[in-house]
């Protein structure tokens, strides 16, 4: 099918992204993680693997972690995205999961970082008494090759404290 | 990634539109099995049809003798549901064991089942439940036995541009267990895993069904070692029996995840300990 003449080659899409109204003209075979960092330019979720699984750019759909790498940015039609920009503080400024994250050190070269702060925000989101085991479960699909992990269950540990 | 991409609202708008799209086209569910083909070069239609607002597919609705849970419906949102707890214990068994938090967000049961993959965590559950699968095509709809719509690896039953609507599990009370060899504790595709459901009345087995991941070309169901297991008492002797009985119910293969061999022998390891948790 040629592409001027098919209707579906592109579509208007329109979605809440980190709180705003967007709507955006792109082709339908766009995938989300493309649509975030090209064409919002939203360079913090991050592309690592491309096979959903490192968790690198986990990013929250209607508040649930989704890996953009895998989804088409047509699914998001209608939905709320939040990036790892969207993700602030009640005051508008850190997270409570940002500062702990400083912290505790539990950032070292920082790919991973977005995913997890999203993927233990999801978490918080949905149950701010997680346990360690739970924690641990959460964030089973994000790799970290710097931290050895235990910073960044320490860091989730103590922002349930300041949430 | 194809071409384009379209997204039927309705299954009436998706049976209407068919004939107008190129004959390279495939449905796009969850995305997770059919975006990483893609990405790797082993997919290549020109065309997805993305059915995963379609309304209908993403509903769990219990009718007075099955459960019925939507093709389209997320394995995280079967995690949370209470009917499926109940009436599908092998299933709800799995789903920690379902790859990662955030794949379950987006992985349904239909595109675990329309991949065809003997290592389908869900589909392997749902085969031990001794679920159907419920099919369209345009009007026409039929209902098989879920171990009937695999006929090898990536091969299934499905005609060309078939749906699969959900999966009707009979309501019956039953204890169920779902053990998985991984190369780690959690998100792995599996060496191994074992599915069992399974009706016991004071200590005896009146009903099991038990089926077996990636020790075949299909998620297998493991009808001798079933059988075998009816009107014995579940007992350590009947544990063992069936532990070195379903052995030679698999014919797995050496690849680069596991030697077929020790799949054979960890299909038995892990029958064993899946009776015992069920006798515990």
């Amino acid at each position: 099918m040629m592409k001027d003449k098919n209707p579906h080659f592109s579509f208007r899409l329109s979605c809440l992204v980190n709180g705003q109204e967007t709507e955006r003209e792109i082709e339908s075979s766009r995938s989300l993680l493309e649509f975030i960092r090209e064409d919002l330019g939203l360079k913090g979720t991050k592309e690592g693997c491309g096979e959903g699984e490192c968790g690198a750019c986990l990013v929250l759909v209607d508040g649930k972690a989704v890996n953009a790498c895998l989804m088409t940015a047509l699914q998001l039609q209608g939905k709320e995205l939040v990036t790892i920009e969207g993700i602030k503080g009640r005051d508008g400024g850190l997270h409570p999961l940002q500062k702990t994250f400083m912290a505790e050190g539990a950032v070292q070269c920082g790919f991973c970082t977005p995913g997890l702060i999203v993927a233990s925000e999801a978490l918080l989101r949905r149950n701010p008494r997680a346990t360690l085991g739970e924690i641990k479960l959460e964030l089973t699909g994000n790799l970290c090759r710097c931290t050895g992990y235990e910073k960044v269950l320490s860091a989730v540990e103590k922002a349930k404290k300041l949430l | 990634m194809p071409d384009f991409i379209v997204k039927p609202s309705t299954l009436k708008e998706l049976w209407k539109i068919l004939p107008s799209l190129p004959a390279g086209r495939r449905y796009l569910a969850g995305g997770t099995d059919i975006v990483t083909a893609d990405n790797c070069g082993a997919e290549s239609s020109e065309c997805w049809i993305d059915i995963s607002d379609i309304p209908g597919l993403a509903l769990i609705k219990e009718t007075a003798g099955s459960l019925f849970i939507g093709s389209g419906v997320k394995i995280s949102a079967i995690e949370r549901s209470a009917a499926a707890a109940r009436w599908c214990p092998a299933l709800a068994a799995a789903i920690p064991h379902f790859a990662s938090p955030s794949l379950r967000n987006m992985a349904t049961l239909g595109g675990n089942a329309a991949n065809g993959s003997p290592c389908a965590d869900g589909v392997c559950a749902l085969v031990a439940e001794g679920a159907y699968a419920l099919l369209a095509l345009k009007g026409k709809k039929r209902r098989l036995l879920l171990k009937d719509l695999f006929l090898g690896p990536k091969k299934t039953a499905l005609k060309k541009d078939e749906l699969i609507l959900g999966f009707e599990i009979p309501k019956r009370r039953h204890a169920g267990a779902y053990l998985k060899l991984g190369p780690r504790a959690y998100f792995g595709i599996s060496k191994a895993a074992v599915a069992v459901s399974a009706e016991i009345e004071g200590g005896t087995i009146k009903r099991a069904s038990v089926a077996l991941g990636s020790v075949a070309p299909v998620p297998l169901h493991a009808a001798r070692t079933s059988a075998w297991l009816v009107n014995k008492k579940l007992s350590a002797e009947t544990i063992a029996g069936a532990s070195e009985i379903v052995k030679a119910e698999t014919s797995p293969i050496t690849d680069a995840r596991s030697e077929g061999e020790y799949r054979r022998e960890m299909c038995g390891v892990l029958l064993e300990r899946a009776l015992k948790s069920l006798a515990a």
